[in-house]
């Protein structure tokens, strides 16, 4: 019976603290002379051929080949583990010297990033398009150097639209009415889809709230979550388009690359997407058009603009091999490769420049034009982080539960989050 | 009762200590003075470095104020856990698993058992049913439960438009996306893949009960069902505490299953402790880690109540 015990409360308990155990070994130090910086980065591929595995260590060959005394051990992680990993990684002393991911601001507020000045040269520094290098700052430091970016266009499916016999819609009330059109023709399974699952709660919420004139945060960078606007906004989204079912039954669990999909597959009718649908589209055989995001009363003045992030860790110490290191991936032949390869777009202007004039990203063009007056997360916010953690969790239960309790639990949440890194 | 489990408990019976008397004890005086301890020391090391170093750490980080980058930036005191206490979804994350670990361990052994009796009969075929009931076991738990999450597509799942077909629903449903349906087709899930290990185990105590038991009862002149009661499920009673017990224990900690169908969402309403555990994680590992502590404390709490029965057991028998 003793050993009984042993192993089912040893296997309880190594089965509980599995999930929070770090360890790994400390990469980098200088042997032989050379010094060795840890890259790690998102991957932004859907299937082998593309990861982006392969244009990093493209990347880093080539550099190493240049400055033989620096080695750069590349570790290219999925979008859903990278957050995790890298906590994992920071707390257990293994920290990157180099990460390009989703957010910042965090880091900042711990103090473990270098400043943009201090790791990259003014040539490569004044080459950045100046809205993201101004998103890239917290209270007028920049530490985050924006990577890559993209903007949200409202997609539609011409021959769904057609066969409803709608015009593109402009407003909320457009939005319903062509939605209840194409459900009555059975024009198309899903009529609008509105994915607020985990994946990217925070990226739909914002743009609904943008139509309404709402948004995360004030002026002053004070949250606003449970704000009039917002409230209203996801009363209407409940109202008018979740409960007379012209969306997915369960908005708070489908995810973005699940809409995505369908809409590829033809099953839905309209969709907020950013450029990497438009290729999804076209290999699915659809007949798409982009359009301005409709507002409650009109197309939207801003829409939402998104960027990932490189940063630079002190931790390692390795100020000078990062500079060389960022300098070199910032030149025009990797980043408009990375923009290429994904269809993402440019954050510096060199590749803008080449990227609209080299005539062949027509498909790009729309997002081109709105990318100068895009608005962005509060990405400042060293308490965003955990803030947009809070809504991709539980930001998509306010079409189905009541939005101001919902919102207001969040808003909660926020402000304490806020308060505890002394914002 | 021949079955019981009689032996005695590891380390008390004739092991290493009872070699103290021999006469090999002078010439080995050095590592005889040490006793058993050269032959469990790696056991015992291996236990405190994969099960009491991490519990310690655990709990360390329970009341560690560490920032979401993942930064320790000092101690946070009980605050973390007054922060679990308060997340709103809390109470109904423990009703939930309460539910869920009551439910799907009494409907798998209940089926075990109807099963393993069925297994225990000769009938044809009783080899290839055998096997096949391995196959949930076999088969990754989380590539089960991703199976079964395609399987619920609303578009493109094949059980929805087998269901659709057979008219038993009206149009395909998204199960997974409403708690009310997700939580009972996770059950099924989790039935499904504690089946084979609860079955064989029943199976196996039921082949150790001698004929000459049932023979006897014949004579006796028992019928079918007083045999059952009377002989069968009390000689099946320690296989069926094993059973239940594992079967309680990895329920409670069931996390594949959870995880890849419904990731706990909408918010943490299909949540368990531990797969709310991990949600916390992504936003504070201080409270994930102290929510861990409560799942430990309650993993230890079973583990107690499992030795109290199982003496129980010993007594009376």
């Amino acid at each position: 019976m003793r050993t009984v015990r042993l192993i089912s409360a040893g296997a309880a308990a190594s089965a509980l603290v599995l999930g929070l155990a770090a360890c790994g070994d400390d990469g980098g130090g200088s042997e032989d002379g050379t010094t060795t910086i840890k890259l790690v980065a998102a991957d932004y591929g859907d299937k082998a051929s593309n990861a982006s595995k392969v244009y990093w260590d493209d990347v880093v060959k080539r550099f190493e080949a240049k400055n033989e005394d620096i080695k750069v051990d590349v570790q290219v992680i999925n979008w859903n583990d990278i957050d995790t990993k890298v906590k994992t990684m920071i707390q257990g002393g293994n920290v990157p010297d180099i990460l390009q991911t989703g957010g910042y601001a965090d880091k900042v507020a711990d103090d473990l990033l270098y400043e943009a000045d201090e790791v990259l040269s003014p040539k490569t520094k004044s080459n950045l398009i100046e809205s993201f290098a101004k998103a890239g700052e917290v209270d007028g430091t920049q530490y985050g150097i924006p990577f890559v970016s993209s903007a949200r266009l409202m997609f539609y499916n011409k021959e769904v639209l057609d066969k409803a016999g709608v015009d593109v819609p402009q407003t909320w009330d457009d939005v319903a009415a062509a939605a209840q059109k194409i459900k009555d023709e059975k024009a198309a399974e899903i009529p609008y889809a509105l994915p607020l699952g985990p994946e990217e709660a925070q990226g739909e919420s914002m743009i609904w709230e943008l139509g309404n004139g709402g948004g995360y945060t004030d002026a002053e960078g004070n949250y606003t979550i449970d704000s009039e606007q917002n409230v209203e906004t996801f009363e209407w989204l409940r109202e008018n388009l979740v409960d007379p079912g012209l969306t997915y039954d369960n908005p708070a669990t489908t995810d973005r690359k699940t809409a995505f999909a369908d809409f590829a597959a033809g099953k839905v009718g309209m969709l907020n997407g950013h450029p990497t649908l438009i290729q999804m589209a076209k290999d699915g055989g659809v007949d798409y058009e982009v359009a301005p995001i409709p507002g409650k009363d009109g197309p939207l003045d801003s829409t939402l603009g998104v960027a990932d992030w490189m940063m630079a860790f002190k931790d390692g110490g390795k100020q000078e091999e990062i500079k060389k290191f960022l300098d070199f991936a910032y030149a025009k032949e990797n980043t408009l490769k990375f923009d290429e390869m994904y269809n993402l777009m440019p954050v510096t202007t060199d590749t803008l420049e080449e990227m609209q004039s080299n005539g062949k990203h027509k498909d790009l063009e729309p997002f081109f034009e709105v990318l100068p007056s895009a608005e962005f997360y509060p990405l400042g916010n060293t308490s965003w982080d955990v803030v947009s953690a809070e809504i991709k969790k539980s930001g998509g239960k306010a079409v189905s539960d009541d939005p101001g309790d919902v919102l207001g639990e969040l808003q909660q949440k926020a402000e304490d989050t806020a308060a505890d890194m002394g914002e | 009762m021949p079955v019981t489990v009689k032996e005695p408990a590891a380390g008390t019976g004739p092991g290493p200590g009872g070699r103290k008397t021999g006469p090999q004890r002078r010439r080995r005086g050095g590592i005889a003075r040490l006793g058993p301890l050269p032959w469990i020391g790696p056991a015992v090391l291996l236990i405190v470095v994969v099960v009491l170093w991490p519990i310690y750490e655990l709990i360390r980080t329970s009341f560690l104020n560490v920032s979401i980058s993942g930064f320790v930036r000092g101690s946070a005191g009980t605050e973390k856990y007054r922060q679990l206490f308060d997340e709103s979804g809390f109470g109904s994350v423990l009703t939930m698993t309460v539910v869920w670990t009551v439910a799907v361990v009494g409907v798998t052994m209940l089926v075990s058992l109807g099963l393993a009796q069925l297994f225990n009969k000769p009938f044809p075929g009783r080899t290839v049913t055998r096997w096949a009931l391995i196959a949930p076991w076999a088969a990754s738990v989380l590539m089960t439960a991703i199976g079964f999450r395609w399987m619920l597509d609303q578009t493109a799942g094949v059980l929805n438009t087998l269901m659709t077909d057979l008219g038993l629903i009206d149009g395909p449903k998204d199960w997974l996306g409403d708690p009310a349906t997700a939580w009972p087709w996770m059950m099924f899930v989790a039935v499904f893949v504690s089946l084979p290990f609860t079955t064989y185990t029943l199976l196996a105590g039921l082949q150790t009960i001698p004929h000459e038991v049932y023979e006897a009862a014949r004579i006796d002149g028992a019928g079918a069902r007083q045999t059952y009661w009377r002989v069968t499920v009390p000689l099946l009673r320690p296989a069926f505490l094993v059973g239940f017990v594992i079967n309680l224990i990895n329920v409670f900690n069931s996390f594949p299953i959870i995880w890849g169908m419904t990731q706990g969402g909408p918010g943490s309403d299909t949540a368990t402790t531990t797969v709310f555990m991990y949600q916390l994680k992504s936003t504070d590992i201080g409270e994930s880690a102290a929510m861990s502590v409560v799942n430990f404390a309650m993993v230890v709490v079973l583990v107690l109540i499992f030795l109290k029965v199982s003496r129980w057991n010993k007594e009376d028998a």
